[in-house]
């Protein structure tokens, strides 16, 4: 009887879908969506590509020059994410010394690109 | 009534087969969005029943090894004229131009065609599943079939004829069967929800367990026709039981001018095939799956002997108070 | 009727999950059962054997979709012991609030699927929609839906933000309300019980006798529950009691399910209320001394037990992982004998089986050239010469 009940209920009211292209839900500022790199505070230290679980982070070259504590270093290197594979687990993210590398708050999904890198 | 272009148009335009095939996709929406919006969800657009039957059209037929391709072709074809030819005997609008004494039974044995089409494409399939389907279809035919046959035919035994359309005039002057037989009128859309093989009889086509029973080896154009044929039978099947137990297309008393006449037949016939339907889609929302012997249990002990004690009341109130 | 060999999976759609058994029935009755296993191997325990301990959770996490926080804890608490790491009071109970969330949305979705089985699937759609509540929570800690990645060595990864223990609390009371639904739909609902009913009987003994264990074995009266029985995270904090059942059927099981829904909103209500302050990891050292460990824990479907043997290094020498399916395998092969052909989604499902996490180690028969599952199977009973005729691989 319970799901008679229940059944009229949800007849007459309105359905809880939510149709997703057109109407977007809210993306909690906690998501872990896709990675992106701040190459004003990358200080080259690979940690990020140590860490890697998927082993998606490659030091690519990259000549600049850091500020990191007051003092600017010149460094060469900086990660690149092969985003087709990376998981988002956020380990990357977790162990960057600067918060450097960091994962968006956008639901971007992995795509069917098999080459879009981030660096 | 028995002009050529009349009977023409009464065959393939309205209330044949055109009317018959958009309502049959109108009611297959219908049930559909009924459903989702009983569950929460949003439901098919209107078109969908049509897409996807133009879709399946449209997609390869594949013939499973070893089976007779063109009786495997034919079969679906068999089970959809069937059933559009049992519609040419319903009242829509009136009495149907092809009523005969005794039609009743045509219709009856036309509907079962599906069922039987089932049975023999899961035997022809060549597969375990489709073979299980098939004889689950067989069993739960002679289960279901017998109540039915019983409920449907207690108001012919009332209304003393055999024609659908005379027992639809009898309405007319008489309450409707509904109030005089509940009891075949319940046993009826049991029998109906069960002929068209929805939830809680869709024993021959469960999906977790036997994958889609006999129609796990139809494809393209025959799994449209078969899915065609059973939206059909949807349509015939209601609008049986409305023409049987709601009074059919008739309104009590007669308006002025006939097609007045028509069109109220017509909006009585849409609304009462509805409410059937709206009865049929709860009972789907509502339950889950039984089993085969669950319901040769409940199909015997129960349905059977409500149908034999609603006709042995009938045949009681008959020979008592003969109705004129 | 003769008997007929019914191929259930790895391509029925009852199971969407690689798994392949053949079931010899007789008409609509079961004859018996042939189990075959590790349909798919993925490797995951050597995989584990190469990654150090911050690489190797998300690994880990990924043996089971459903029970993902399970395995990462069950891990990365006996690697803790190992270390002698004391993790924050904080942490332990914000793993405890994700593992018991994870056990809603994981009986949630065993409820689901159990009503889609029999073929009700307004029920099915209903605990799946209730389901995204307890999800969107998941989502908010931890910043995914389905991996949670709340776990590290020493402690957790996220702390819990006071807004966010808000937002979770709100969502209670109408997942409460909805479960207790849920609870009079089970107990009362015609159309559940006519199928759930004496079907797959087990016993107390043999649920003992076969290893069953979770809710499997607490239907049948078993009344074991690691979370009582040997604590861990901060279950020997809350109040809560472990629910049992003497029916030892589907329905049992669905009944100790309901009711271990609403005991994990009492457990998460109690960690949201009474959350402890401070920090919430401790630096964990990168090596791991000699040493080995099973580590147990209950994951929503039953038992999870990880075997560790560590070397010094900072990856583990050897993991074993023993999935709760993997030991209810064994039971459902002996409770589906003699029942209906129509009941075999049913019983298979009432252990609630995730497949993928049970294969792990396969044998070659060197004969027949077939890999044969070299744990379970052996149980079922079956000749590895007879499945060699009929068979084409
Ligand atoms: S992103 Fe962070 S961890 Fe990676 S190299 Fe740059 S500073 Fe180091
Ligand atoms: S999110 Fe994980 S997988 Fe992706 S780049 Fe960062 S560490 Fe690698």
């Amino acid at each position: 009887m319970s799901v008679l009940r229940e059944m009229i209920g949800n007849f007459f009211s309105r359905p809880v879908t939510i149709r997703y292209p057109w109407i977007k839900v809210p993306i909690p500022d906690t998501f872990r969506g896709r990675v992106a790199n701040t190459d004003e505070l990358c200080i080259g230290c690979s940690k990020c590509s140590l860490v890697c679980p998927a082993q998606v982070i490659t030091m690519i070259d990259g000549p600049r020059d850091v500020v990191f504590k007051g003092k600017t270093l010149a460094r060469k290197k900086r990660p690149q994410v092969d985003l087709y594979k990376c998981i988002r687990c956020g380990l990357c993210e977790r162990h960057c010394p600067t918060g450097s590398i960091h994962l968006e708050h956008v639901h971007a999904g992995t795509g069917t690109d098999r080459d879009v890198r981030v660096t | 009534m028995s002009d050529p272009v009349f009977i023409f148009l009464y065959i393939f335009v309205f209330p044949g087969f055109l009317f018959l095939f958009a309502y049959a996709f109108f009611l297959a929406y219908l049930d559909r969005k009924i459903a989702a919006r009983m569950q929460q969800r949003i439901g098919p657009p209107i078109f969908q029943p049509l897409a996807d039957f133009i879709k399946m059209l449209g997609k390869e037929v594949i013939d499973p090894d070893g089976v007779d391709r063109r009786l495997f072709d034919a079969i679906p074809v068999i089970a959809l004229a069937a059933v559009m030819t049992a519609f040419l005997y319903v009242p829509v609008s009136g009495a149907s131009p092809f009523a005969f004494s005794g039609d009743l039974v045509l219709v009856l044995y036309l509907m079962a065609f599906p069922t039987l089409a089932l049975f023999l494409l899961g035997w022809l399939s060549r597969n375990i599943f489709s073979a299980i389907g098939g004889i689950r279809a067989v069993t739960q035919l002679f289960i279901y079939e017998v109540p039915f046959f019983l409920a449907i035919l207690t108001p012919a035994i009332m209304a003393g004829s055999w024609s659908i359309s005379d027992i639809v005039l009898w309405q007319q002057h008489n309450p409707w069967l509904v109030f005089l037989q509940p009891i075949g009128f319940v046993v009826a859309l049991i029998g109906l929800q069960a002929k068209l093989e929805r939830t809680p009889f869709d024993i021959p086509e469960a999906e977790t367990e036997i994958v889609a029973g006999p129609w796990t080896e139809l494809t393209g154009r025959r799994l449209a026709l078969m899915h065609l044929a059973t939206e059909l039978s949807l349509v015939t099947g209601s609008a049986l039981i409305a023409a049987l137990f709601l009074g059919g297309p008739m309104l009590p008393w007669v308006l002025p001018a006939p097609w007045m006449n028509a069109a109220a037949g017509f909006a009585l016939f849409l609304a009462k095939t509805l409410a059937i339907l709206l009865v049929l889609s709860s009972i789907t929302v509502a339950t889950g799956r039984l089993r085969i012997d669950q319901l040769n249990d409940i199909g015997w002990k129960y349905i059977a002997s409500a149908a034999l004690v609603q006709a042995g009341i009938v045949l009681v109130i008959n020979y008592l108070w003969v109705v004129p | 009727m003769p008997e007929v060999v019914v191929p259930i999976g790895p391509h029925h759609p009852a199971l969407k999950e690689p798994v392949n058994f053949r079931v010899i029935a007789d008409g609509e009755k079961i004859v018996r059962l042939e189990l075959d296993l590790s349909y798919n191997h993925r490797g995951i325990e050597k995989a584990a054997e190469q990654r150090n301990f911050i690489r190797v959770l998300p690994l880990l996490e990924r043996v089971c979709g459903i029970c993902s926080h399970s395995h990462a804890t069950a891990f990365a608490k006996g690697v803790e012991e190992i270390m002698g790491l004391e993790i924050p009071p904080r942490a332990r109970y914000i793993r405890t609030i994700i593992a018991e969330l994870e056990r809603m949305h994981s009986h949630l979705l065993w409820l689901g699927v159990a009503a889609h089985e029999i073929g009700f699937n307004t029920l099915f759609m209903w605990s799946w929609r209730d389901r995204e509540a307890v999800q969107d929570t998941l989502e908010e800690m931890s910043g995914n839906r389905v991996h949670y990645g709340m776990n590290e060595i020493g402690g957790v990864r996220r702390d819990l933000t006071p807004a966010q223990i808000k937002t979770a609390l709100a969502r209670l009371p109408d997942l409460e309300d909805r479960i207790q639904k849920y609870v009079g739909m089970v107990n009362s609902e015609e159309t559940m019980l006519i199928r759930f009913r004496g079907v797959g009987k087990m016993s107390r003994e043999e649920a003992l006798k076969y290893g069953a264990v979770g809710p499997t074995a607490r239907a049948s009266g078993v009344d074991y529950d690691v979370r009582r029985d040997d604590p861990y995270l901060a279950y020997d904090e809350i109040p809560w009691k472990v629910i049992t059942d003497n029916h030892g059927d589907v329905y049992g099981r669905t009944r100790v399910r309901v009711g271990e829904l609403w005991e994990s909103t009492q457990i998460v209500r109690f960690c949201l209320e009474n959350i402890p302050a401070g920090p919430v990891r401790v630096e964990a050292p990168k090596n791991a001394p000699e040493g080995e460990i099973l580590s147990r824990y209950e994951a929503p479907r039953g038992e999870l037990a990880h075997y560790i043997r560590t070397n010094g290094t900072d990856k583990v020498e050897r993991i074993d992982i023993r999935s709760p399916t993997l030991a209810n395998w064994t039971s459902v092969a002996m409770c589906l004998t003699g029942q209906n052909l129509a009941d075999i989604p049913v019983i298979v499902a009432a252990i609630d089986p995730c497949l993928s996490c049970t294969c792990r180690m396969v044998v070659v028969h060197r004969r027949g050239g077939r890999a044969v599952p070299g744990t379970a199977a052996g149980e079922s009973g079956h000749d590895p010469k007879s499945r060699q005729d009929g068979w084409r691989p």
